[in-house]
């Protein structure tokens, strides 16, 4: 009710304000319905935060910051018009997706083409970026993420035999394609690939032959819907060995569906909810709490940091001109996004950011190794 | 004993799939409607189990609430989208349907989140019975014992009784069945009132079995309850319970054996194209 009606109260400020006190408008798409809605919705939360607190500190060159946030349903058919509308019509000087890799691959050639800078906050199909030189993406590639977690691995179990239970889109191929890559150089042995679809939440088969196969650790490439359901199923038929999830399985459902057989599974590239540093992930996390009703989602955390981020270029750009918006955010330097330190981006729009692993501990994602490794993190480039 | 155990699992998801099935199938045989909106039934099964089970702490009253209500929904479905359309064209109801579906769905997302909800209180799920080295947890026990007692009971209560034949009278001729006094509303009310608990069921199983139930687990299933009435030949109960069970196994094998091709569900479709180029009228159906 009180959302609804500082809603109202700003719609209306807006209305009598008129022209009187601009705003600077990014735009903002996410699925707001639909089957990616859950994402989208924290997406959202998570941007709307942002403004909201960039807002009360001034705005940015004396100005509001006014997002223009659609639904995209998850459909790049529909991301297209979104973008159209607001290039042509809301006139945003710059774009941040809260959506998934599809809808933001189609909306980024449409920006690019209008030379308005747009920053995909998780979306990690390499089409986004490679594009043009307008796109840039808050979240490291698929390859890369792959690459970390055979590191880590190595590290944490020596010379490990590894299945991998990879989910089969662009998602779960590009990271599994990294990880075979760098096994092998750190001493690992690949002892076999499952692979699964988005809709799977029964594994009785794969699983039946991962306790055939014996391996030493388990990775699994998929997101925590996929990954709550694998990992008590894993437990329940008796395997014991350490399970590393990838990113996506950063939720808190996956605690949720998995319960204690979620206690010890690594994360890599996940958030850790406790780190101190930097200084408003704590305030953002009571703060997402508050007005989503539930725990933060690392998806939230991304847009907002990505909001935050084109809020300093345009800072930093001392200007609402797009192509001086688009020359600031290449040329960022060590900016504290939430979920680590985003060291820079390379000519295609890519960033370079230490890779964190959490563990699941008494219901809780927390950090126990950080990868910074330029060797094997280093953004791809063309 | 690796290999048995592929196929016992498969077993367990054939058991699964024809608690759905055989709503759908039902529904076909009578009417002639393909019943999409079945799936929201399935789902809303599953949400009202974990809903009532995580508030009252009995998972007893979540499963019985589950089956009344998903019983309740599927009449009204009956009553009020396909009873005013069954002068019309197949196509006409079937897309009622599918809007019916997709509304349903969309509902569960704003009613109970879009995150989806898992029980608070399952331990189920994990628990395992070792059978001779195959291990099975408790709800996939479950799974097989429901399908199993609840598809021999409508078996006899379809050969054995008064409303039964009636039933059965009434599917293969409604005008000759009426005629006998057999009232064709009742029989049709009772189809589904019976396919919908059963997808009820099924769908709090099916919510218990992955402790995770969300606003789209309908659309998971429903186009594989598709294929399997299509394959078991439309309208034949029986064809649907073998279509079901050989669905279940071909996937289980087809997801070690065949996933670096095709994943699960491109597995059972291609099966579907297989059979009905050697058997256009399905498994069972009459050619």
């Amino acid at each position: 009710m009180q959302r609804r009606f500082v809603a109202a109260a700003l719609t209306a400020g807006l209305l009598f304000a008129g022209s009187a006190s601009a705003q600077i408008k990014i735009g903002f798409h996410a699925p707001q319905s639909g089957p990616a809605a859950a994402d989208g919705k924290s997406s959202t939360v998570g941007a709307e935060i942002a403004r909201d607190w960039i807002n009360e500190q001034g705005g940015v060159l004396g100005q509001k910051i006014e997002l223009v946030i659609y639904d995209d349903q998850n459909k790049p058919d529909q991301a297209v018009p979104i973008a159209n509308k607001l290039i042509g019509q809301d006139k945003v000087v710059a774009a941040v997706s809260g959506s998934y890799s599809a809808p933001t691959r189609a909306a980024a050639a449409v920006f690019q083409t209008a030379g308005i800078p747009y920053f995909s906050a998780y979306g990690v199909h390499p089409d986004i970026t490679s594009g043009g030189d307008f796109a840039f993406r808050g979240v490291t590639l698929g390859p890369p993420q792959g690459k970390g977690a055979a590191k880590f691995i190595a590290d944490k179990f020596g010379k490990a035999k590894v299945t991998l239970l990879t989910m089969n889109n662009d998602f779960g191929q590009s990271i599994a394609d990294g990880f075979k890559e760098a096994g092998p150089k750190y001493g690992l042995s690949i002892t076999k690939e499952y692979t699964f679809g988005l809709g799977e939440r029964q594994f009785g088969p794969i699983i039946a032959s991962v306790k055939n196969d014996n391996p030493d650790v388990i990775y699994a490439i998929g997101y925590y819907f996929v990954g709550g359901p694998l990992v008590a199923q894993l437990r329940a038929a008796g395997l014991k060995q350490p399970i590393v999830g990838a990113q996506a399985f950063d939720s808190m459902k996956l605690m949720e569906i998995a319960k204690e057989a979620s206690d010890g599974v690594f994360v890599v590239g996940g958030m850790d909810r406790l780190r101190k540093t930097p200084p408003d992930l704590q305030k953002f996390e009571a703060e997402f709490k508050k007005r989503a009703g539930y725990e933060t989602e690392a998806v939230a955390a991304n847009c907002y940091s990505s909001v935050m981020l084109v809020a300093d270029a345009i800072k930093r750009a001392g200007s609402t001109d797009p192509k001086k918006i688009r020359d600031a955010l290449a040329a960022t330097k060590n900016f504290p996004m939430l979920t680590g330190n985003l060291g820079y981006f390379n000519a295609v729009g890519e960033m370079y950011m230490p890779l964190e692993v959490t563990v699941v501990k008494d219901g809780n994602f927390v950090g126990t190794a950080v990868i910074d490794d330029p060797s094997i993190l280093a953004p791809p480039g063309k | 004993m690796y290999f048995v155990e592929l196929g016992v699992k498969g077993l367990v998801y054939g058991c699964m799939y024809a608690m759905m099935a055989v709503g759908l199938t039902l529904v076909y045989g009578l009417l002639r409607i393909l019943h999409i909106a079945h799936a929201g039934v399935f789902a809303l099964g599953a949400f009202i189990a974990v809903v009532v089970a995580n508030e009252t702490g009995s998972l007893a009253l979540g499963f019985a609430l589950a089956i009344v209500v998903s019983a309740v929904a599927g009449v009204a479905i009956y009553r009020f989208a396909y009873q005013p359309l069954l002068g019309h064209a197949a196509f006409v109801p079937m897309i009622v349907s599918i809007g019916i579906f997709i509304v349903m769905q969309e509902a569960f997302r704003m009613v109970f989140g879009a995150y989806g909800i898992a029980f608070d209180y399952n331990p189920y799920y994990t628990a395992t019975v070792d059978l001779a080295g195959i291990r099975l947890n408790y709800v996939e026990i479950a799974m097989v014992v429901a399908a199993t007692v609840l598809l021999v009971g409508f078996g006899l209560f379809a050969s054995l009784t008064r409303a039964g034949v009636g039933w059965r009278a009434t599917v293969s001729d409604p005008q000759m069945a009426t005629s006998f006094g057999v009232d064709p509303v009742r029989v049709r009310y009772l189809n589904f009132i019976f396919g919908s608990g059963l997808a009820g069921i099924a769908g709090a199983l099916v919510g218990l079995l992955n402790n995770y139930v969300e606003p789209t687990m309908g659309a998971l299933v429903s186009y594989k309850a598709l294929a399997i009435i299509v394959l078991g030949g439309l309208g034949s109960v029986r064809g649907t319970l073998i279509a079901s069970l050989i669905l279940g196994v071909v996937e289980s094998y087809g997801t070690i054996y065949l996933a670096d091709i095709f994943d699960r569900d491109a597995i059972g479709f291609l099966f579907l194209i297989v059979v009905l180029m050697v058997r256009p009228q399905g498994l069972l159906g009459r050619g």
